[in-house]
């Protein structure tokens, strides 16, 4: 008996180290690059957070002396500052204007294939090409969109110029070229919900209100989940919109802590202190994504077969 | 959602002195191609168009042999470390883009490539996404498949290159897209990697064509944007079914 067993171990030892040679030479390009441009590069940032560097010389300790500055740095609590403020004007905009832009285009029945194609198209355009048409679209004096506002009685909006108004302006060319995203997720979720939970609730006499708020709202609970995790994380990280439309102006009022991380490494040239905002980032990023999914167990429904 | 696609090119054919003329047009009221042409006698934008066209195509590849050779690995082969190995992949994902900037640069300095095409393609040729999607797709294809070929006398790599692949067909197609278009609309790499012109990909050579430009010639500049514009409508005329595949399978990992 132990014997037989031997003899079987052996050929399956064979089998399985013939396997696991095989598995690792189909991963090998995988992990070679993987730890090429993931790997060493988290790892680099981590390290060189206690680092002076400007790629020119060697980089010298200077140990806690980066983060210390970070915490002094007024330019940088400024763009923590105006990250936040984004995060409080778009992640409403994309969570929850996406969703009732998703449950208008669920139930309008035969235009359902052309909205959600316009709706969804402006989130694959190259987002550079069409920043700058809206940027002369912004524009206060010829711009096209002031031309309306004239139209209509009013005068001339400074879309770009003015430290308030900025933020809707960016709030509305995010709105145009990203709502397509948490859309589309919406608009799935909303279709993978069994409609006789709708037949069920129509017969007990609720209306369309009871019906959103006790069946879509709970069901649809996993997306709203997914879309707020993947919102946050992008919204933290801004960098195209005010880049290309304000870059970061007026003054620094849109200045976000992207735009700050590219101004300290690649125009300060000030890599090492760059490399520990970035990082800094990255924990925060981190932390918030990992509190949504500790908080996710009071509210997200996932069982309900 | 459309309007402003209208604006862009109907003012793109008008007289440059004419783009700021009112009222705004949303449809094309002359046809002033030369437009077309200033771009590229102003700028090397075929070279630029070139240059997109080429990163996009090889990341595509590059992208596509290691996320398939990686995906096949961890759905049909059972090997030591194997869950190890894919958990620490996939917390690639979790790592926001900003973060990767500088030390992606440095490790990129170090290799002497800053300035270079390779600067803005070896980070991209990996993607855990891709190859979580490709995964989970391969563990679907039913094992009888394999074991035809085995019984034949088949190699691992034979089975992974004319039984798999050709059969996770839809699931390569839509990780194409999506890494084609990241790679095509990427802003913010070129922008820190790249600063000669004839070396630059689209969305960094209008950046700087209008930077050049002023106010002075929208159309001309925004004849660059509508050309810009042509290979993403083109994908998403013909790709429109993969990309929403796409929503639904990444939806499903949360």
């Amino acid at each position: 008996m132990k014997k037989a067993m031997k003899n079987t171990g052996s050929y399956g030892d064979r089998k399985r180290r013939r396997d696991n040679l095989a598995a690792y030479a189909f991963l090998a390009p995988a992990l070679v690059s993987f730890i090429l441009f993931i790997g060493i590069p988290v790892i680099v940032a981590g390290v060189l957070s206690f680092f002076d560097y400007n790629l020119i010389n060697p980089p010298t300790f200077i140990g806690l002396k980066n983060i210390k500055k970070m915490l002094a740095d007024r330019g940088l609590r400024q763009a923590f500052a105006n990250t936040f403020k984004f995060l409080l004007i778009l992640c409403p905009i994309h969570c929850g204007l996406g969703m009732v832009l998703a449950f208008l285009v669920y139930r309008a029945g035969r235009f359902q294939y052309f909205f959600r194609s316009a709706i969804y198209f402006p989130t694959i355009v190259t987002t550079a090409s069409v920043a700058i048409a809206w940027g002369y679209l912004f524009s206060t004096d010829t711009g096209a969109i002031n031309y309306f506002v004239r139209l209509l009685g009013g005068s001339n909006i400074p879309w770009l110029t003015n430290r308030v108004v900025v933020y809707v302006t960016i709030a509305l060319f995010s709105f145009w070229k990203f709502i397509g995203t948490t859309f589309l997720y919406y608009y799935i979720g909303l279709q993978n919900i069994p409609t006789g939970y709708y037949e069920a609730a129509e017969i007990d006499g609720a209306n369309v209100f009871q019906c959103f708020r006790h069946i879509t709202l709970p069901l649809l609970s996993p997306t709203i989940f997914f879309v707020l995790i993947t919102n946050v994380v992008n919204v933290f990280q801004i960098f195209d919109e005010p880049y290309l439309l304000t870059n970061g102006g007026p003054g620094s009022a849109t200045k976000t802590i992207a735009l700050e991380i590219y101004q300290t490494a690649f125009q300060d040239m000030n890599i090492g202190y760059g490399g520990t905002i970035s990082f800094a980032l990255f924990l925060i990023i981190l932390v918030i994504t990992v509190l949504q999914y500790v908080g996710q167990n009071k509210w997200v429904v996932y069982d309900y077969e | 959602m459309l309007a402003p696609f209208a604006w862009i090119i109907s003012t793109s054919l008008r007289l440059s002195r004419d783009s700021f003329a009112l009222p705004p047009a949303f449809f094309p009221t002359s046809f002033h191609i030369e437009n077309y042409r200033e771009v590229f006698r102003v700028f090397p934008f075929g070279m630029v168009l070139f240059n997109s066209l080429k990163i996009a195509v090889i990341v595509v590849l590059a992208n596509t042999v290691i996320s398939t050779m990686a995906g096949y690995a961890f759905a049909r082969i059972d090997f030591k470390g194997k869950d190890v190995v894919f958990l620490i992949l996939l917390s690639g994902m979790m790592i926001p883009a900003q973060a990767k900037l500088i030390p992606t640069y440095i490790v990129m300095s170090r290799m002497g490539l800053v300035g270079t095409h390779a600067s803005l393609i070896l980070p991209a040729i990996i993607s855990p996404l891709n190859i979580f999607f490709v995964r989970q797709y391969m563990k679907t294809i039913p094992a009888s498949y394999e074991d035809a070929a085995y019984i034949d006398g088949a190699g691992r790599f034979t089975i992974y290159a004319t039984i798999f692949v050709p059969m996770s067909r839809s699931v390569i197609i839509m990780t194409s897209l999506l890494t084609f278009l990241a790679s095509w609309n990427d802003f913010i790499n070129p922008l820190i990697f790249i600063s000669k012109y004839d070396r630059m990909t689209l969305p960094l050579g209008i950046k700087t064509l209008s930077g050049a430009m002023g106010t002075g010639s929208v159309s001309v500049v925004l004849a660059g944007v509508t050309m810009s514009l042509v290979v993403p409508l083109t994908l998403y005329l013909f790709g429109q079914k993969y990309i929403l595949q796409s929503a639904v399978m990444s939806g499903l990992k949360a």
